[in-house]
């Protein structure tokens, strides 16, 4: 069995986002880091794996900077690595990612897809469900936790109501919440191995998909607002007036 | 916020991705585990031992050595992780040297089959902790004088005597003591449990809070005789551990003054006097600017010793010069950084005080600064200024 693993490299979480000229300047991102949903999709298939066989191939779609996320999964034990080369990544519109990701699983031939239940810089959480349509696989969201028997997957969600545990079988897609699991560490044998592990890498037309048109684009990046100042109040006088507004503005009193 | 680790000449790009890779796993270890623990740790005065485990579980542990289950990193590598650890506490990467270079490196280089087999895998996984006895209560930069004496009595070798200033001696499973077999310092490993042998440990420390320090004390204490490292004789055995120690503090020292650098940078930065950041006054940027030449300079030092580690070019001088300058310019860096936090820099919320007090040990383990100035001026000069006994 070949589970692949989609994984996107987005500014870390520590990092400071700035704009300029409406677009997020990306050359000011300190770090880039492998989306957080994304690594609990690693880890989840790196346990399977290990509980049931098979090997774990990482795909990633963006710039030759995402080839270090790549090396950073085969140093956790991500077996064989595909990075499908698009330098602007932005200028894509989701359903064309979709159709690259779709058709990179399908050049690895994995029938058993883990993603991130979305990627921390777009927050858009709609590659899980495109690429299973695309696949015309079953896909199950907020995913905490798979375990497999056979060709059968049985996977844990939260839902309102309590958790759910829904089996399906492949072809099928797992879209990671962040769950209990506990993430591992790499170690320096991982790191001396990801060293022998090269990644495929391929361009978009060489799986077939095109790119040149996008039927989305996006205008401008802002940042959030700042917040308003806070107010000062000094002194005894000004009891009553912090009072009034705690209870009428703030409603918390 | 990531930490930026302040790398003004880009050394970053010098470095291979393995490299990279291995500083980055312990960077984001020491944030994780490390700097939110470390007040704790040095207020109850112990070293956590959920981190023997998790520097065993990284691999990391006696970082250059090759075979017997030891990573085989370069040597930048090991500074890097060095680098890392001491920017999370001079204490945690005490315990890595120790262990590394001071307890696994003599039984890899001078140990038996025998010995290599049945210690360093246990070693470089952390399930055994090492400690290295050389220094004793009146013998510290003069070690040969040592007084530590060992008997051969036909099946057994009987030791007496005491070591002080020991890193890891009270939490270590095995020691490697040089004492004198006839009057040549001789390597020998102690076991936890041999009988005549204890290491009560040293308290009341103001440095090194964090790290176990001990002294280590045979009274007629049996050890088998296979116990005897057996390729290596006189002070050139316990000085080549402590050449690959003294490396690895090069570089630590730049970690921990690059923590220092980062606190005082950013605490200029929000500190407001006067109605401006305190950043923005001339003596300050003095300070920084200072600070920042010195780091960039000690980095140069620490990469080029370690090319010269890795392709084994160097000579021990050159390991003295980089200690002892990176070592210095670090306790002044933190000092100045303390300085620049005014009173706050005095409270344990700041990494800088901390630091301030593990470097004044750090400048004085390891060949102190004094005796790494008379190395290099015997190096100049051809005349030793050690003893006033004109002998080699």
């Amino acid at each position: 069995m070949t589970i692949a693993v989609l994984l996107k490299q987005v500014p870390d979480t520590t990092s400071k986002i700035s704009v300029s000229g409406g677009r997020v300047d990306e050359s000011a991102v300190s770090k880039w880091s492998m989306s957080p949903y994304d690594e609990y999709a690693l880890e989840s298939a790196l346990q399977l794996k290990e509980s049931g066989g098979g090997d774990v191939v990482a795909i990633t779609c963006g710039p030759a900077r995402a080839a270090k996320m790549l090396t950073d999964a085969a140093a956790v034990g991500a077996d064989s690595l595909l990075h499908v080369l698009v330098e602007d990544l932005n200028a894509l519109d989701s359903t064309q990612v979709q159709a690259i990701l779709a058709a990179a699983v399908s050049h690895c031939s994995a029938q058993v897809v883990f993603c991130g239940k979305q990627a921390a810089d777009t927050n858009a959480g709609s590659t899980g469900p495109g690429v299973a349509h695309l696949m015309g696989a079953s896909c199950v969201t907020m995913v905490s936790e798979v375990a497999s028997e056979g060709d059968s997957f049985t996977a844990m969600r939260a839902s309102s109501g309590g958790d759910q545990r829904v089996a399906v079988s492949a072809p099928c897609l797992f879209a990671f919440d962040k769950g209990t699991t506990e993430l591992r560490r790499p170690n320096v044998r991982g790191i001396m191995m990801a060293k022998k592990k090269v990644a495929e890498t391929l361009g978009a037309s060489d799986l077939g998909v095109d790119t040149s048109a996008s039927s989305v684009s996006v205008d401008s990046h802002s940042p959030p607002p700042e917040k308003p100042p806070g107010q000062r109040f000094e002194g005894v006088d000004s009891v009553a007036v912090v009072v009034s507004k705690l209870r009428d503005e703030a409603n918390v009193i | 916020m990531a930490y930026e680790a302040l790398d003004f000449y880009d050394i970053d790009s010098l470095l291979s991705d393995e490299e990279r890779m291995v500083r980055d796993m312990v960077r984001d270890w020491v944030d994780e585990k490390v700097i939110p623990n470390i007040e704790e740790a040095c207020r109850d005065g112990v070293f956590p031992d959920e981190w023997r485990v998790d520097l065993g579980e990284m691999g990391i542990l006696g970082a250059p050595l090759k075979g017997y289950g030891c990573p085989g990193l370069s040597y930048i590598a090991y500074g890097l992780i060095c680098q890392e650890l001491e920017r999370g506490d001079s204490g945690v990467r005490s315990f890595a040297s120790v262990q590394g270079s001071l307890a696994m490196y003599p039984i890899w280089d001078f140990g038996s089959e025998e010995q290599k087999n049945h210690y360093l895998p246990r070693m470089a996984t952390g399930e055994w902790v090492g400690c290295f006895g050389l220094t004793e209560p009146d013998y510290g930069s003069n070690p040969g004088d040592m007084i530590t004496r060992a008997e051969d009595k036909g099946d057994h070798y009987l030791l007496n005597g005491a070591k002080m200033w020991i890193t890891n001696g009270t939490i270590a499973d095995l020691a490697v003591v040089w004492a004198k077999l006839d009057g040549v310092i001789r390597g020998f490993i102690v076991e936890k449990g041999d009988p005549g042998f204890t290491a009560p440990e040293m308290t009341g420390k103001h440095s090194l809070k964090a790290s176990v320090t001990s002294e280590l004390v045979f009274q007629d204490c049996r050890i088998p005789k296979d116990r005897i490292l057996p390729d290596v004789k006189g002070l050139k055995g316990p000085f080549s551990c402590l050449n690959n120690a003294r490396f690895g503090i090069s570089w630590g020292a730049v970690g921990a003054a690059q923590s220092c650098f980062n606190s005082a940078k950013e605490y200029a930065l929000s500190r407001i006097q006067f109605d401006h950041p305190i950043a923005s006054f001339q003596l300050v940027q003095n300070k920084l600017a200072w600070m920042l030449r010195e780091i960039t300079k000690a980095q140069l030092l620490a990469y080029h010793l370690g090319q010269k580690k890795d392709d084994g070019t160097w000579i021990p001088e050159h390991i003295s010069l980089a200690k002892m300058n990176n070592v210095d310019i670090a306790l002044e860096i933190a000092r100045m950084a303390r300085d620049i936090h005014g009173a706050n820099g005095i409270l344990d919320e700041y990494p800088v005080m901390r630091h301030m007090a593990n470097l004044e040990s750090v400048k004085t383990y390891e060949g102190t600064h004094d005796i790494h100035n008379l190395i290099l001026g015997r190096h100049i000069t051809g005349i030793q200024a050690f003893t006033r006994e004109f002998t080699e």
